[in-house]
């Protein structure tokens, strides 16, 4: 992998873990609002905080949240509600495109209308309409998110798959009378992996941006427990007084993360594309 | 060729600095969407602050919230339980035709008729139990008890044309085909959730307004709508965002107008069910009880509430910490009622007197773009009362869904403001017992009931001598906020951005009107 890649892979854990262990790293917790001083509102980076001694490295917000912690905390639900997300339209994308894959006809061909259908729709409007109906919470947005995106991963494992299935080893594997679950688990997928993963790490970004995209319309989840979309949301209305720290940083750490995302599934595509290989 | 471009864009702004004195238009942008045309409909200030340019009163108010003569010149009680109106003559609806007693009957009847409104007007109407039309320009109305306030009331109840409004339906009143009022507007367009148009009046009666056509754009969130300002697409704004008061103040191309508002913010508590919605232990299950029945545990919130902080934090100092339900000056507003001492050491003990020494939860519902810093507001009482131990969450939500839904008791404990010319109204409509028959406790969203305050408040409002009626009023307000009937937080200030060049005077009652505006 290039070094851009192991750079952004690194980043990327360390924010992971840094995500993980929000609760001992951040020096409050912006969720609890016995915690918030509202005396504290809106300080600038590296002020005091007036009663317990400790610093707002990166400012406050309206509610006298510390940002930093508030980020942290903020950065745990975009990369869970991501990650989550990611993973379960992965499986479910998966599962459907081999079988559309496998089972070719009918199958194939209604599988594949509905990913159509899916696709005609821009992702940020099927989840909107979708969280309208459902109301607020973190699973909801999963769920939304999970509802955008499994196509994409249909259409992807389909179209891999496909290809595999015309090869060799594949026949192989049928004359010997494996069952279908296991050529295509045990075979076909592993060989599609490359190309989903590149798909993945893309989709992840674009499971981030939306979910802060809805959070910053100020959909899903409760205005007491900003995620990032939501932290840049409220910081909207300080930009033009000059308190940036509102919503700069935040928006900072969103650019970061995506970042990252893609530049992994930059480095992650050009290791399978054998036409780079050795590069 | 760059100086062909040079005297191209000096060309181009002159043209820019000449044509607006030519095309007198006015955009303003307002802060709060209109949920509907038709003026009987819902009593909330967006839809009124349209319709008033559309439609007028009996009576008007002037700027300071004194009571002047509208489509009635005079006005005088032939007996105790009778005011006579005299109609202004020769006043043409837009349709061309005249102003008549009859007209004006109906409109009266009208807000009775209308079923469904989240915030009818019936408060107004019901206290009259007879209509009569004298002559042509005369009409008498009657009621049970001698009333006093009559005279303002009315000044809440538009006058429509009966001709148009007679069968008219909701759709034909957003289409504009049944806007057909005395105002000095004429209907345009409307989009909802967009912008409104109206264009001058040439037949108006009183002072022709300066401009041929009004623009309001709805621009419900503070950025865009300060944007729009800065950018030159409005000419004026309304409810200027607090967080850019001093940078609209320090630039030379704007001009900020201020005054206090008649505006007070406070929580509506649920105080009739036994089991209220949104109130549970901390673990999420149903009380045995509702907690907020109990006044040490309403005077417990109150005392929780750090007002100095939320005023000067959360709202960056445009208000003023409220012990009263109208706001300084007006009649009613007692003077010996302080705003509530911030003691969340008292609130505790109030707490743990009340059976709740460990607290209990509940969830906080408010707007989020109908008041200044609305949904922070609610916030910030969330994170003061978690502080003393009531596990608070928030819930906000567009004026539009709010209003009904709090309307309806949905809600445990909700953020409503006020803006009222008299105490004995304000106590009427928030406090009152609730009665669809008088039109009393039409807002009283906590269902609130005392007899005494009842008493007090239509003693008030019978009373026909100012100096009374402001001693009993004030009796009323002081019995109700010592059973904590309401939680008052704060008046409100109001705050508009305008273009340089235009001249404006600000209003009491925080509206908006067209006619406020004057080029320079």
């Amino acid at each position: 992998m290039s070094r851009r890649g192991w750079f952004s892979l690194i980043l990327l854990a360390a924010l992971l873990l840094a995500a993980l262990l929000a609760p001992w790293l951040a020096s409050q917790n912006p969720y609890d609002l016995a915690t918030l001083d509202i005396l504290d509102a809106r300080l600038p980076p590296g002020s005091a905080a007036l009663d317990h001694g400790g610093t707002y490295w990166l400012g406050t917000d309206a509610q006298g949240r510390d940002m930093l912690s508030a980020m942290l905390y903020g950065l745990r639900i975009s990369l869970a509600v991501g990650v989550l997300s990611t993973l379960l339209a992965l499986t479910a994308g998966v599962v459907l495109g081999l079988l559309a894959a496998w089972h070719g006809r009918w199958v194939d061909a209604l599988i594949m209308r509905v990913v159509d259908i899916q696709l005609s729709f821009p992702a940020i409007l099927l989840a909107l309409v979708l969280l309208a109906l459902t109301g607020p919470g973190v699973s909801k947005i999963v769920l939304a998110l999970l509802a955008a995106q499994w196509a994409y991963y249909a259409r992807t494992a389909r179209s891999a798959a496909l290809v595999e299935c015309q090869k060799d080893y594949v026949a192989a594997a049928r004359l010997l009378r494996l069952p279908t679950w296991r050529i295509l688990l045990r075979h076909v997928l592993p060989n599609c992996l490359p190309t989903l993963l590149t798909v993945a790490a893309l989709q992840l970004a674009a499971a981030i941006s939306l979910e802060a995209t809805l959070s910053f319309l100020g959909l899903g989840l409760p205005v007491t427990e900003p995620s990032l979309g939501l932290l840049i949301a409220n910081g909207f209305q300080y930009l033009l007084s000059g308190r940036y720290w509102i919503s700069v940083f935040p928006g900072l750490l969103l650019v970061v993360v995506l970042t990252c995302c893609n530049l992994l599934a930059d480095a992650l595509r050009q290791r399978a594309d054998p036409r780079e290989a050795g590069r | 060729m760059p100086r062909f471009h040079h005297a191209l864009t000096a060309l181009t702004l002159a043209f820019a600095a000449i044509l607006p004195a030519h095309a007198a238009d006015l955009r303003i942008g307002l802060a709060a969407d209109v949920s509907s045309l038709d003026p009987h409909f819902v009593n909330i200030a967006p839809n009124i602050a349209l319709s008033s340019h559309l439609f007028e009163s009996l009576t008007s108010i002037d700027p300071n919230g004194k009571l002047q003569p509208g489509l009635a010149t005079s006005w005088k009680a032939v007996d105790p339980t009778t005011w006579e109106f005299k109609l202004r003559r020769g006043v043409k609806f837009h349709d061309g035709s005249e102003l008549t007693a009859d007209d004006v009957i109906f409109s009266l009847d009208r807000p009775a008729t209308l079923t469904n409104s989240p915030g009818p007007f019936t408060s107004y109407t019901k206290p009259i139990v007879a209509k009569q039309v004298v002559d042509r320009y005369t009409v008498r109305l009657k009621t049970a008890t001698p009333y006093g306030p009559l005279p303002l009331d009315v000044n809440s109840i538009f006058i429509v044309s009966k001709k148009a409004a007679q069968n008219a339906t909701p759709e034909d009143f957003n289409s504009g085909k049944a806007l057909i009022g005395t105002g000095p507007f004429k209907f345009a367009s409307f989009k909802r959730g967009e912008a409104i148009e109206l264009v001058r009046n040439p037949q108006y009666w009183g002072e022709k307004p300066a401009w041929d056509k009004v623009t309001f754009r709805i621009l419900t969130s503070d950025a865009p709508r300060l944007a729009a300002l800065l950018a030159g697409d409005v000419d004026a704004i309304e409810n200027v965002p607090t967080a850019d008061i001093a940078r609209l103040k320090a630039n030379p191309k704007f001009v900020l107008a201020q005054r206090a508002s008649w505006r007070t913010l406070f929580w509506q508590l649920d105080q009739w069910r036994d089991n209220s919605p949104y109130v549970t232990d901390k673990a999420g299950k149903p009380l045995a009880r509702n907690p907020l029945k109990d006044v040490r545990v309403r005077q417990a919130i109150s005392k929780a509430i750090n007002r100095d902080a939320l005023v000067e934090r959360t709202l960056e100092g445009l208000a003023i910490p409220a012990g009263n339900i109208v706001s300084p000056g007006i009649l009613g507003n007692a003077k010996a009622l302080k705003p509530e001492a911030y003691d969340p050491e008292g609130a505790k003990k109030l707490l743990a007197a009340a059976g709740y020494p460990d607290g209990f939860a509940l969830t906080l519902h408010g707007p989020n773009n109908r008041y200044i810093n609305d949904e922070q507001v609610v916030q910030t009482v969330a994170q003061l009362l978690t502080r003393v131990g009531i596990q608070a969450r928030v819930e906000t939500l567009p004026l539009s869904a709010y209003f009904g839904k709090a309307r309806a008791g949905d809600y445990s404990v909700a953020l409503l403001g006020w803006g009222s010319l008299a105490g004995d109204f304000a106590l009427r409509s928030l406090v009152g017992t609730p009665n669809p028959d008088t039109g009393w406790g039409s807002w009283n969203w906590g269902r609130y009931s005392n007899p005494k305050v009842d008493q007090l408040v239509a003693a008030s409002l019978a009373s026909v001598e100012p100096q009374e009626r402001e001693k009993l009023a004030e009796q009323a307000a002081t019995q109700a906020l010592k059973d904590y009937a309401v939680i008052p937080l704060y008046h409100q200030y109001a705050s508009w951005g305008l273009k340089k060049g235009i001249k404006f005077t600000p209003r009491v009652d925080e509206f908006s009107f067209a006619w406020q505006f004057k080029p320079e």
